[in-house]
């Protein structure tokens, strides 16, 4: 590739950055210090800080971070410690089964849990069932322990980001080390703490950053469970007068530097060592069999917690089947009548549409970004390149509703931007929102794809007279595709169940996406519930087979996807 | 065929200098090797050759055309890299029509030309396979059919062989070099391995820190090494240090701490004074080992080593005065000697010792 034309990459993915990520942030943080009449003030966040409505969000808001990022490593450790030693049957299978949940919505699941944990639920029904509670007066599960239910609903949808990069981080962990600690007389447990833990620690930060900064802000799951009382319902509930209102804005820049103050404390406490620098594995990893038995427990603990994780689910499938499903253990009657309705009603047809032309228009484009970006950093050696990596990768580390925050307050009428709102069609700000979100996923697969590829595979090309960008097209671009299509497809997969943009942005029922439609519909009366499950259903199913797919096409390297 | 005339050419990679103003010349038909220590720049310099590395100063020129700024895909050169570089997603027919492809060949021509060159390296047949599962010797025939078929201004190999063993790499050696010798190709070959280096070349040079420290033949390199670096790199040698005491016509008399040593051979282009510091290198196959002290040329010491190998036995002699052992190698020994009580004499030719620039 000539020197121009990575700079050229190189300052439109700048510009690109500036104007749809740097930019809504600075709007935020502007609004919320600058009073109307141009005056700087501290005045909102005293105002905010003594309201103890607001205080209380951001407690329960850390908590649900917290405790997420906790369980999701409580599950995700001994799995990926067991899958990474042991061989036994079943195991590819049950592996990729395991990262499911990631893409089941967990906004959707969480009308699963509704249906089992609510007054009138499953595990109510079946409690007075067997007489150990009192019918008349059934005891509400979700009324008292609401943020217990939103943290266990978190952490079975992020648990398989943990698994992933502690799974890479062991792939790369020379089984040398381990083996001088045993060949020294240390083994077993004590083994895991004094050797293989610290060395596997910063991937599991990576991991345990992105989760806590996903719970943190997590929107849908706590709008679902109507639980108003944290940040990121409060946010979304001051969009609806936001003229004249600063607190949203305040809120938002709280959580913006809540998130990269935890950030920090957290490279600062675990991520200081970087032991990846300390030379890959020089021998394979080989990994050990297990005996019947013990196949028996390492493969029923991965089939338990796969089974776990998607119980919400399994309730939302029956939820979409089921005509009347109150007080039951089971659904007492079952009808295909709302996957029929489903297809049938107005808000959802547009809404597949919508998504399906929004995701894959985000998706593109972040190839396109994708596939220049990486080629700058990993094959030209323009000053600067390191600098161009760590900001695609930013978005990872910024909270989506804090953008999509931005990408609303920038867009309001009078507002520069207010241009990408076709009239009032959101689609271009959309896909930008999409798109910046998941570019770091196509960047790092896109990367991986080209630090694979040994350069000299380009040379021989050019040598035997292509040019530069024909080499890459005929050569390389092919090589990498298996990386290119499953960054593509995990991008895709997560713009097809986005929720703060979606919510945010998308305003006209006419342009909703999947994820409004469903939440649109969960608050409308009748068969609303179900309605929004059947549709639910379809996008799980959809996106099972998309997940499925990226899992066998780019293996354990999928860990890699998930870093800072 | 072409002549490539390569003047001062630098290149940097940071601090570090890669080519240091080097100066070369190719000559038409000729087989040439890059030899040196890693690091030396030899597959800098192929890389600049092929446009692969674009030079800091200096000219590249093939026969009177400067090709110097000219890209990688309009040199016309065919290159061997060390991995072979054989695109996995493309089987091999396809791996070798890609240059013609690219210079769009018409496809009745691709694939005559195509089965011609895959004949030429004994691997006809066999372009339907996927390269995987071609075995490491099949592999570089291939590599080759693809740098061949284009018919290159010149061919470049960087290290082609080094991935292959011991008994194939001999078998190669010599196929390579008919294939450039029957087609009268100019060819530029990087390696570390001195004995392919030797066997195969037209001429050689050897590099050292960026810059081309002797070209010649492989019999002027072994024989007459212009400076310990040489002598050393190509070849095992014996360094003994000295001051020249004598000098009558081309016999030198040099005195070291073995005591005097004659000598008859020096670089052609230097002339030693009586005075100078020297280095005298004698290599291990020309020392013999004798119970007797011969008439001149002696150094005395015990051994402290014997290795057979089979066509030569390799012997270690410690003298009182010298910190390193001085090797000897002697051809085709029909016993080995595990004396280290008695003390021998090794002795030269005065022929066979090199005198070389302190």
């Amino acid at each position: 590739m000539s020197r121009s034309l990575a700079i050229t990459i190189y300052a439109g993915t700048a510009i690109f950055f500036a104007l749809f990520f740097a930019f809504p942030i600075w709007h935020t943080v502007e609004e919320a210090f600058v009073t109307a009449d141009g005056t700087i003030t501290l005045a909102y966040f005293a105002e905010l800080f003594r309201n103890p409505l607001y205080l209380e969000g951001l407690v329960n808001s850390f908590f649900m971070g917290f405790f997420t990022t906790v369980l999701a490593l409580v599950i995700a450790l001994p799995l990926a410690l067991i899958g990474n030693t042991w061989q036994f049957r079943g195991k590819e299978i049950l592996h990729a089964l395991l990262l499911v949940p990631l893409v089941l919505p967990p906004f959707v699941g969480a009308l699963g849990v509704r249906q089992f944990l609510g007054q009138a639920g499953v595990l109510n029904t079946f409690l007075i069932d067997l007489g150990l509670m009192d019918a008349s007066a059934p005891f509400d599960w979700l009324g008292e322990g609401r943020l217990v239910g939103i943290v266990l609903m978190n952490a079975l949808h992020l648990y398989p980001i943990a698994y992933l990069n502690i799974s890479a981080a062991l792939a790369n962990l020379d089984p040398a080390m381990e083996e001088a600690a045993g060949n020294l007389g240390c083994h077993g447990i004590r083994r895991l703490f004094r050797i293989t833990l610290p060395l596997i620690m910063p991937g599991l930060f990576a991991g345990a950053t992105i989760i806590f900064i996903w719970a943190f802000t997590e929107l849908g799951v706590p709008l679902i469970f109507d639980f108003d009382r944290v940040t990121s319902v409060q946010i979304f509930e001051g969009i609806k007068d936001l003229s004249g209102n600063p607190f949203p804005y305040a809120l938002v820049v709280v959580m913006l530097v809540a998130t990269v103050l935890f950030y920090l404390a957290g490279k600062w406490c675990f991520g200081r060592d970087n032991f990846a620098s300390s030379g890959r594995a020089s021998t394979g990893r080989v990994l050990r069999s297990a005996s019947p038995f013990g196949g028996l427990c390492c493969a029923g603990l991965f089939a338990l917690v796969t089974a776990v994780a998607i119980l919400p689910h399994i309730g939302v499938v029956l939820l979409s089947l089921s005509r009347d499903w109150y007080g039951t253990l089971l659904p007492t009657a079952l009808t295909g009548q709302h996957y029929e309705d489903a297809l049938g009603h107005p808000l959802t047809i547009h809404s597949i549409a919508n998504s399906l032309k929004y995701a894959s228009l985000a998706t593109g484009l972040d190839v396109l970004l994708g596939i220049g970006i990486a080629y700058v950093v990993v094959r030209t050696r323009l000053p600067g390149r390191q600098f161009l990596d760590a900001i695609a990768m930013l978005p990872l580390a910024v909270p989506g509703l804090v953008l999509a925050f931005g990408y609303l307050a920038m867009t309001r009428e009078g507002k520069p931007f207010d241009f990408l709102i076709l009239g009032e069609d959101p689609i271009l700000i959309l896909v930008i929102a999409y798109a910046v979100r998941r570019l770091p996923y196509v960047v790092r697969s896109a990367a991986a794809g080209f630090q694979q590829t040994s350069v000299s595979l380009e040379e021989a090309a050019q040598n035997l007279g292509s040019t530069p960008m024909r080499a890459l097209r005929k050569i390389t671009l092919p090589l990498i595709a298996a990386n290119l299509i499953a960054g593509a497809l995990l991008a895709f997969s997560f713009a097809m169940l986005e929720v703060s943009d979606s919510l945010i942005l998308a305003e006209q029922q006419q342009h909703y996406p999947i994820t409004k439609a469903i939440y649109a519909l969960i608050s409308s009366l009748g068969t609303g519930p179900n309605l929004a499950s059947a549709l639910g259903v379809w996008a799980m199913a959809f996106l099972t087979v998309t997940l499925l797919g990226a899992g066998i096409l780019l293996g354990r390297k999928m860990g890699a996807l998930f870093r800072v | 065929m072409v002549t490539i005339r390569i003047s001062s050419l630098v290149k940097r990679f940071g601090d570090v200098v890669a080519l240091d103003h080097l100066d070369l010349d190719i000559a038409a038909g000729e087989l040439f090797f890059l030899l040196g220590p890693s690091g030396s720049g030899k597959t800098t310099l192929l890389r600049a050759i092929a446009g692969l590395h674009l030079p800091d100063a200096g000219t590249i020129h093939f026969d009177e055309d400067d090709v110097t700024r000219l890209p990688p895909h309009r040199r016309e050169t065919g290159m061997m890299f060390q991995s072979y570089a054989l695109w996995p997603h493309l089987n091999v027919f396809r791996n070798v029509a890609f240059g013609l492809e690219e210079r769009r060949v018409p496809k009745t021509e691709i694939r005559r030309r195509v089965d011609e060159a895959l004949a030429m390296v004994k691997m006809d047949g066999l372009g339907a396979r996927r390269v995987h599962e071609l075995s490491g010797g099949q592999q570089q025939r291939v590599a080759l059919a693809r740098a061949l078929v284009i018919r290159p201004r010149c061919l470049l190999l960087d290290e082609p062989l080094s991935n292959l063993d011991s008994k194939l790499r001999v078998e190669m050696r010599a196929e390579i070099r008919r294939i450039c010798k029957e087609f009268g190709l100019t060819a530029v070959y990087v390696t570390h391995d001195q004995k392919e280096a030797l066997s195969m070349a037209d001429r050689m040079a050897v590099l050292d820190a960026g810059k081309i420290v002797q070209t010649g033949t492989p019999v002027d390199l072994y024989r007459r090494p212009r400076s310990a670096f040489v002598s050393s790199f190509v070849g095992e040698t014996n360094l003994i240090e000295g001051t020249i005491a004598t000098v009558s016509g081309d016999e030198y008399s040099i005195h070291t701490e073995t005591g005097d040593l004659s000598a008859r051979l020096a670089a052609p282009d230097w002339k030693p004074a009586p005075g100078d510091l020297v280095i005298l290198s004698i290599r291990p196959e020309c020392l013999s080992l004798h119970v007797d002290p011969p008439a001149e040329n002696a150094i005395t010491g015990r051994l402290i080593e014997s290795v057979y190998l089979g066509e030569t036995a390799q012997y270690s002699l410690k003298c009182e005065e010298r910190e390193t052992p001085l090797h000897i190698s002697e051809l085709n020994p029909h016993r080995v000697i595990r004396d280290t009580e008695t003390r021998f004499h090794a002795t030269a030719k005065p022929e066979d010792i090199v005198i070389l620039k302190s």
